[in-house]
């Protein structure tokens, strides 16, 4: 039996399912904690230094910070609703 | 203070008389330089992004046959979003990691791993000894080194790593001091 065949009878028990599920859970949770850190700590460097371009990085921050909630709340619906 | 012929150069990492604020910054206090790490000492990081883009698309090769197309999907998504915070995290450190010197004095403005922050302050009368490091095969090339900046009575002075033109930059600071001193 190669590896393919194992991966494949593990899969049909729904253990690689369950086990994804909770991975990308903890993933997507954890992203949004690290987005909202790096947004916290970039208004601090803002602060620290006012340059030409901190605006766009303002900006990239905080548009992580969006990205990483959608992600979170499509996460929720793909997982654990649909 | 026009005596540099470099203008601002290399991708802002070499600005003169830029037009900045910082936190301690003093009333009729002039900004005269800002410093940032060359360009190319950040060639590591962006190599291993371009790898782990690359290292995605082979991974996709491998688990097509065993994860569904939704599970991949959500893979790929994660993978981005990663390879892509990790490119946002090298850039923070590298912006945010400044030099600058001013009319009254030298400040280093380190973030350490983007959440430590430590904020080094050299007065331009304090001012002893100043070193310039550059050597190795891409330093020549780019032209980039790193200065040590010394101050009296304290073991503790201010270093400015992998700076471009570190000679221009420590002549700049020594017209400063000379104008200071009244040479």
């Amino acid at each position: 039996m190669d590896f393919k065949n194992i991966f494949s009878s593990i899969n049909d028990m729904g253990i690689v399912n369950i086990f994804f599920k909770i991975v990308i859970s903890f993933f997507a949770i954890f992203y949004y904690f690290y987005a909202l850190v790096i947004a916290k700590q970039v208004k601090t460097m803002d602060k620290a230094l006012q340059d030409k371009y901190n605006w766009l990085i303002l900006f990239v921050s905080s548009f992580q910070v969006t990205v990483s909630l959608i992600l979170l709340i499509l996460l929720v619906i793909a997982v654990f609703l649909v | 203070m026009e005596n540099n012929n470099k203008k601002s150069s290399v991708l802002r990492s070499y600005c003169l008389n830029p037009d900045i604020n910082f936190e301690t910054h003093e009333e009729g206090e002039k900004v005269f330089l800002l410093l940032r790490s060359h360009p190319f000492t950040q060639i590591g990081w962006i190599f291993s992004s371009i790898l782990i883009f690359i290292l995605l698309f082979v991974l996709n090769i491998f688990i097509k046959d065993i994860l569904s197309s939704g599970q991949i999907f959500i893979i790929n998504i994660f993978f981005v979003v990663f390879i892509l915070s990790y490119i946002l995290f090298n850039i923070l450190n590298w912006y945010f990691n400044v030099g600058i010197v001013t009319s009254k004095r030298v400040i280093d403005i380190d973030f350490y791993a983007v959440l430590y922050k430590e904020i080094t302050v050299a007065q331009l009368g304090k001012i002893e000894d100043i070193t310039v490091k550059s050597g190795g095969y891409f330093e020549s090339l780019f032209d980039y080194g790193s200065i040590e900046i010394q101050t009296a009575g304290t073991t503790e002075y201010v270093e400015f790593n992998d700076v471009p033109y570190p000679t221009d930059a420590v002549q700049l600071i020594n017209k400063l001091l000379s104008k200071k001193h009244g040479l």
